[in-house]
């Protein structure tokens, strides 16, 4: 059962391999289809040439591609951001959400629709919910930052135990706000809950882009200093971490990608928790390799899923969050029966 | 026994009515018969398109509780509050003393009508689904309320105006409709909905009839493959739509040519008298687009 580092090193570099052409086939697959039926070479014709026929070049240049890049952006960024979370953590049920910023952006985002902000438009193509959504999910991490840290150092427990603390805060006030609102904010307060990719155009996929590459950028740096955290925090001290500064970077890029990604395309679950899960199932915990692997696998489970969500049903489209987890689910599941010890050993 | 039985009721029925006027007795929107022994005095409304048809019906002056956002006429918003329609209070229902309980079917929540009932307060259930249903509704409730010189009239009103527009486009050809309620996400209607029907009624049909849901998320990339002669904006409030400006994005789309059409959203997405000013603002505005299509 035990898999020497040769062989895990080597399967890591499979996993990125067979990601790396797995994520093209999916974004191609993605801007072939939807709601309309191009063919592959049509559609193909119309990204290239800007000529498919009819309105095929602005539904494939206009729609589709700025949907499907922005959905390989936004999993990447949170898949990578629950493998770091989940190193930082050293828990198995750490995701994103769990240091409030899933919570603080959905009260943000009740709040301004309940005050009014749903119907007046804010700047780069984002609504004032999306940046009462960004601006939520960062108080809530910085509140619960704040509250984990004294003189000696911030704590993991603490924080974890505030950051469940803050979300159920959160979840109560939006609870409340819901509870007295009328009809029609609860639906949008709902859809917007619901998560979604189909607001996706070019200025949110730029903005998607700068910040999500930022994080997809900045986190692989601390790969080692993760690697050596799993030591325990005082054993890295040791080694010459400097884990305080480490702790604020990780959670700073954190919720900076995740409070972006929630802003745009709303609450997506399951892609920060299980997919950097099944990665280290496969390829062991290294750092330098789950980070990279988790957001190429992120990425393309969010463009599979997404596509999935614009065909099914076409016109209609089903939210996306049920079908990553309705795809990762049995995978997931799968994996750990073959692994039974896996939960203990992280 | 029953018929004799039935007698007595009526004698008794009768000699109430002496005292506080007739009897009545109608049959509400799930098929119950409400049986009042004089029309109802004290009336409270669970919701706000009721409170504005009990107005409508002339009955306004009746009521001793509402829930929040009854916000039209006027003078609803001055009356006491019992709670919102998804949570009222029983406590504060039962201190209104009310004689009549008016009732929203699917508004209210599943167990409302049993819980209601439990008061021994006549309930009477409001469920408008068909464009038909709003006149036929006031007529019921001013029945209630012995106000059938008031609800007649507006009744009548709005069956001869529904009647008109569908006389006047019945014939007319056909434009295609999008209704858009909100941007982001992009949702619709579906042909079930009420909004659906006022479309139909203006010589129109809604390019999402056929889809499953009531009011579901919609493709961007289907609004351009149905490309619809007419968008319709919904909205909130009275907030103006600039969503409408998105839409330039794609200059092949059809609704560009003069199609991009605001309805005030308050007249057409409440089942009330208001629906007939909706109903005759969007009728005139797609006229406009289907002149401007014969036109080319």
């Amino acid at each position: 059962m035990i898999t020497s580092i040769t062989q895990r090193r080597h399967r890591a570099r499979q996993l990125l391999a067979a990601l790396a052409v797995l994520l093209p086939v999916a974004v191609l697959t993605g801007l072939a289809s939807g709601a309309v039926s191009l063919g592959p070479l049509q559609a193909l014709q119309a990204l290239l040439t800007g000529d498919g026929g009819g309105q095929a070049a602005m539904i494939v240049q206009q729609i589709r591609l700025p949907r499907v890049l922005l959905a390989a952006v936004m999993g990447a960024t949170l898949a990578m951001s629950g493998a770091a979370m989940q190193g930082l953590f050293r828990n198995p049920l750490a995701d994103p959400s769990l240091i409030g910023v899933t919570a603080g952006a959905s009260l943000g985002a009740s709040l301004l629709i309940v005050l009014g902000g749903g119907v007046l438009q804010g700047f780069v193509g984002l609504t004032l919910v999306s940046l009462g959504a960004f601006v939520g999910g960062v108080l809530a991490v910085l509140l619960v930052y704040r509250l984990a840290s004294s003189e000696n150092g911030t704590s993991v427990a603490t924080m974890l135990l505030a950051g469940i603390a803050i979300t159920a805060l959160a979840g109560a006030v939006g609870s409340l706000l819901e509870f007295f609102t009328d009809n029609e904010r609860l639906r949008q307060i709902s859809l917007w809950k619901m998560g979604g990719l189909d607001g996706a155009n070019l200025p949110r996929l730029a903005l998607a882009s700068v910040v999500g590459g930022s994080v997809l950028l900045a986190l692989p740096r601390y790969a080692l200093a993760l690697n050596t955290l799993l030591l325990g925090e005082s054993e890295a001290r040791h080694l010459g971490i400097d884990v305080n500064h480490t702790k604020l970077a990780l959670i700073g890029w954190v919720a900076v990608g995740v409070g972006t990604s929630v802003a745009l395309v709303g609450t997506i679950a399951f892609v920060g928790l299980v997919v950097p899960h099944v990665v280290r199932l496969w390829i062991g915990p290294d750092h330098r390799y789950l980070l990279a692997a988790s957001a190429l696998a992120g990425a393309t489970l969010l463009v599979v899923a997404d596509t999935l969500s614009r065909v099914v049903l076409a016109p209609t489209e089903l939210p996306v969050g049920i079908i990553t987890a309705l795809i990762g689910v049995p995978f997931f599941i799968s994996l750990l029966r073959q692994r039974h010890h896996y939960g203990m050993q992280t | 026994m029953t018929a004799r039985r039935g007698m007595f009721c009526c004698l008794l029925l009768l000699l109430a009515g002496a005292a506080r006027g007739e009897p009545v007795s109608v049959v509400d929107f799930m098929g119950r018969t409400v049986s009042l022994p004089a029309p109802a005095q004290r009336i409270v409304a669970l919701a706000p398109h009721i409170v504005e048809n009990l107005y409508s019906a002339g009955a306004g002056d009746r009521l001793v509780g509402v829930v929040s956002f009854s916000d039209f006429p006027a003078a609803a918003r001055d009356l006491p509050q019992v709670g919102s329609f998804s949570a009222f209070s029983l406590e504060q229902i039962i201190a209104a003393q009310p004689d009549l309980i008016l009732m929203w079917g699917s508004g209210n929540g599943s167990g409302a009508l049993a819980k209601l009932q439990r008061l021994g307060i006549p309930v009477y259930v409001s469920e408008l689904r068909q464009l038909a249903d709003i006149p036929a509704s006031i007529r019921l409730l001013g029945k209630l309320a012995g106000t059938e010189t008031s609800s007649e009239p507006e009744a009548l009103r709005l069956e001869q105006g529904f009647a008109e527009l569908a006389r006047r486009y019945r014939h007319a050809r056909r434009v295609s409709v999008f209704y858009q309620i909100w941007h982001d996400p992009l949702q619709t209607i579906n042909g079930e909905h009420l909004i659906s029907q006022v479309i139909d009624l203006c010589g129109g049909y809604n390019v999402f009839a056929d889809v499953a849901t009531l009011a579901p998320r919609i493709n961007l990339e289907s609004v351009l493959a149905r490309d619809p002669d007419a968008i319709v904006a919904g909205g909130m409030g009275s907030a103006h739509p600039e969503w409408l400006d998105h839409w330039h994005r794609y200059p092949g789309l059809r609704a560009l040519q003069g199609g991009l059409l605001v309805v005030n959203p308050d007249l057409i997405q409440r089942p009330t008298a208001r629906v007939l000013a909706g109903a005759r603002d969007l009728c005139t505005q797609l006229q406009g687009v289907r002149e401007i299509r014969d036109r080319d």
